[in-house]
């Protein structure tokens, strides 16, 4: 049996435990490459236009092996944590890719629900059926599979004297084709970054519960708490915001933060498939002059006294 | 006190009928126009769906009317309406606008006892008695199903009417009459009788019109503003339209959700593409479009906003269905810069299609 695991979205974030998962029931796993431009030209062409850009190359990736694999892994995420969803389009993410792409092989139907281990190992008891009718087997490679993603970890955390917050979805932030490589240009400019996995969880809470409703989106709590928790906290010295066209959690999210943190540098970067790298780069490079002017030349201060970056007082 | 409310169809006819019998203030912010789009799309984020931005729109023209107070309802869905109240309310204050928003929301995220509360702090401004504010809600109830049901009998018997453009004259001399008339119990008995005389309408059932659904994202298809008045473009056209989502439809499905038996036709029809919630309307959108197939419609036309998650989902199944039901399908999107004569060109088109279909040889099988 093949088990096809493509490399899009959340797989960033859950790897471990599909990999060791289908692995542990003898399965042989088969991955998609990491993204290129092949594969976002064949998802862009599968998919429906107005989707994002990450789901249109998670069609790309679904293509590149649908052919190789006997069963394909669509992880239909619905919650990670209580009473949390991820996004619409992923509670519906196998039927997107069914009814885009031709030809597909069986694929994984059953939600998923992260929150308990309860309802997880009822997922793996619904997709390893098709692999093994053994269930102890299915329970044994389960509590591996825990463990391997227990053992996971992700995000960058390397602080410098000017350092960013890179915010953004696991899947942009950690995909360098998708996000034009922004980790290593940031690097070469000898920018500091630090992700949200690095907000401290208290701050978050407090930061969390002063909104007037309670998050329904774990990439709500996720990026808005962990940019005001680095506000707050004064951690870092700006926030780079990598978001997707049309993404609609972003709408809202950003503008929150903005909201929040008021005149603090932010750069947004929206990026969908018609992106140009240079545009990026100037971007990129005119952000990072202005906080190493704030930041190491005029201290904060600018030398007339007032804030050049607020909208009140610019002429 | 003074209330003001987001526009959605015909709502605020409704609102009017409760707010006059309940004896409160409040202001109804004037139709959906293009300066409350604009005004709308020039603070709100960029890439959110239409109604909020014309929610905004509306929000201003009622504060600006006197309105201190907001009422709307909410959601915990996967779907961002349920993230509106919150930026909403940023934004107003960001404009220095003072106001208290009420957000009537699901019980799964506020509990009980906070949606009590809610409810009281509005029926608290009224003066009457319990038994009479209960009467006034039973009363704008009332109201909005019967002019649910107008509306679909005039968009329905279109095509099948006698004298063309009865249906419009009637339709539109209703919701004028209603409007017009501040004393609930008479707007009641004004739309009773415009019940009766739409049921009454001359029409002849040998025709065979072209039957069209409409489907999609709830606002789009209920706010006329948002989709260029696409029902009345089809009434002038002689086509019969059916749509599924109304506002009563709505506080039906929302109530009934809560003991799991809202629509249940509905979501039959809709397990064999898309078994499961995935927020907003697009499970109901699915089914809608089987359950067109199944009763004998020519095509349906989706209509979302851009940008609208669940409808994106229901955007890449509708193909599948199209082609396996053998229904035609348009989708329209759209958003602050749709431009008319595009929109018209592609609904025209469609109806030829349809026309043309009939005729064709292979039609029928």
């Amino acid at each position: 049996m093949r088990v096809g695991i493509p490399k899009g979205l959340l797989y960033c974030k859950y790897h471990p435990f599909f990999e060791t998962f289908f692995h542990g029931l003898g399965a042989e796993i088969i991955n998609s490459e990491d993204t290129n431009k092949s594969i976002l030209n064949t998802g862009v062409k599968a998919c429906v236009d107005e989707a994002c850009l990450p789901v249109k190359i998670y069609h790309g990736h679904i293509a590149s092996i649908k052919d190789q694999c006997d069963l394909l892994v669509i992880p239909r995420i619905m919650q990670v944590y209580r009473n949390e969803y991820i996004c619409p389009k992923f509670c519906g993410l196998p039927e997107m890719v069914i009814h885009s792409i031709p030809d597909m092989p069986p694929v994984t139907l059953a939600p998923l629900y992260m929150h308990n281990k309860k309802s997880l190992y009822k997922w793996c008891i619904s997709s390893g059926s098709a692999i093994t009718r053994n269930r102890s087997k299915i329970k044994h490679a389960f509590e591996l599979a825990l463990k391997a993603q227990s053992n996971y970890k992700t995000g960058i955390l390397d602080q410098k004297d000017i350092t960013v917050m890179l915010a953004g979805h696991p899947y942009i932030v950690n995909d360098a084709f998708l996000n034009m490589n922004i980790v290593n240009k940031l690097k070469a400019k000898g920018i500091g970054i630090i992700t949200e996995e690095f907000a401290p969880s208290s701050i978050t809470e407090t930061q969390i519960k002063k909104l007037l409703k309670k998050p329904f989106w774990t990439f709500k709590r996720n990026l808005y708490g962990a940019s005001a928790a680095f506000y707050e906290q004064k951690k870092v010295h700006g926030i780079i915001y990598l978001s997707s066209f049309a993404c609609g959690i972003d709408s809202i999210v950003v503008d929150l933060i903005r909201f929040h943190i008021g005149e603090f540098p932010m750069l947004v970067i929206k990026l969908d498939e018609h992106t140009g790298e240079a545009g990026v780069d100037t971007r990129l490079e005119a952000f990072t002059d202005m906080l190493e002017r704030r930041v190491v030349n005029e201290n904060n201060h600018p030398s007339h006294g007032q804030c050049l970056y607020s909208s009140q007082n610019s002429i | 006190m003074k209330i003001t409310i987001p526009h959605m169809g015909n709502v605020y006819i409704a609102v009017k009928i409760l707010f006059d019998g309940l004896g409160i203030d409040y202001v109804i912010p004037p139709l959906n126009n293009k300066e409350a789009l604009s005004l709308g799309s020039k603070y709100s984020p960029e890439e959110i769906c239409l109604p909020f931005k014309l929610m905004i729109g509306n929000y201003i023209a009622g504060i600006k009317s006197g309105a201190d107070t907001i009422l709307l309802v909410g959601s915990c869905g996967p779907c961002r309406f349920g993230e509106y109240s919150e930026l909403q309310l940023k934004i107003l204050e960001y404009l220095e606008y003072n106001v208290d928003f009420i957000v009537i929301d699901a019980v799964k995220s506020i509990g009980m006892r906070e949606l009590f509360n809610r409810i009281q702090i509005v029926g608290s401004e009224s003066k009457k008695r319990f038994p009479g504010k209960i009467n006034s809600v039973i009363r704008a109830y009332n109201a909005m199903c019967i002019l649910d049901e107008i509306e679909s009998q005039a968009h329905f018997k279109a095509g099948y009417e006698k004298n063309k453009g009865e249906c419009k004259r009637l339709l539109n001399s209703c919701k004028s009459e209603v409007l017009s008339c501040n004393q609930p119990d008479k707007a009641l008995k004004i739309l009773k009788e415009y019940q009766k005389r739409i049921k009454n309408i001359a029409v002849d059932y040998s025709k065979n019109p072209i039957k069209v659904a409409i489907i999609g994202e709830i606002y789009t298809v209920i706010e006329p503003f948002t989709n260029l008045f696409i029902e009345d473009v089809l009434m002038d056209m002689s086509v019969s339209t059916k749509r599924n989502l109304t506002p009563s439809w709505w506080l039906k499905d929302m109530l009934l959700k809560i003991i799991k038996l809202n629509s249940m036709k509905l979501l039959k029809a809709s397990n064999e593409f898309l078994p499961l919630y995935i927020g907003g309307h697009a499970r109901e959108c699915v089914g809608e479009a089987v359950l067109a197939s199944r009763e004998g419609f020519d095509g349906a036309i989706q209509i979302f906003p851009m940008g609208c998650m669940p409808e994106i989902v229901s955007k890449a199944i509708l193909p599948t269905i199209s082609r396996e039901k053998k229904l035609p399908m348009l989708s329209l999107i759209v958003d602050e810069m749709t431009g008319e004569a595009g929109y018209m060109t592609r609904i025209e088109a469609f109806i030829d299609l349809l026309e043309r279909r009939r005729e064709h040889v292979f039609a029928g099988n």
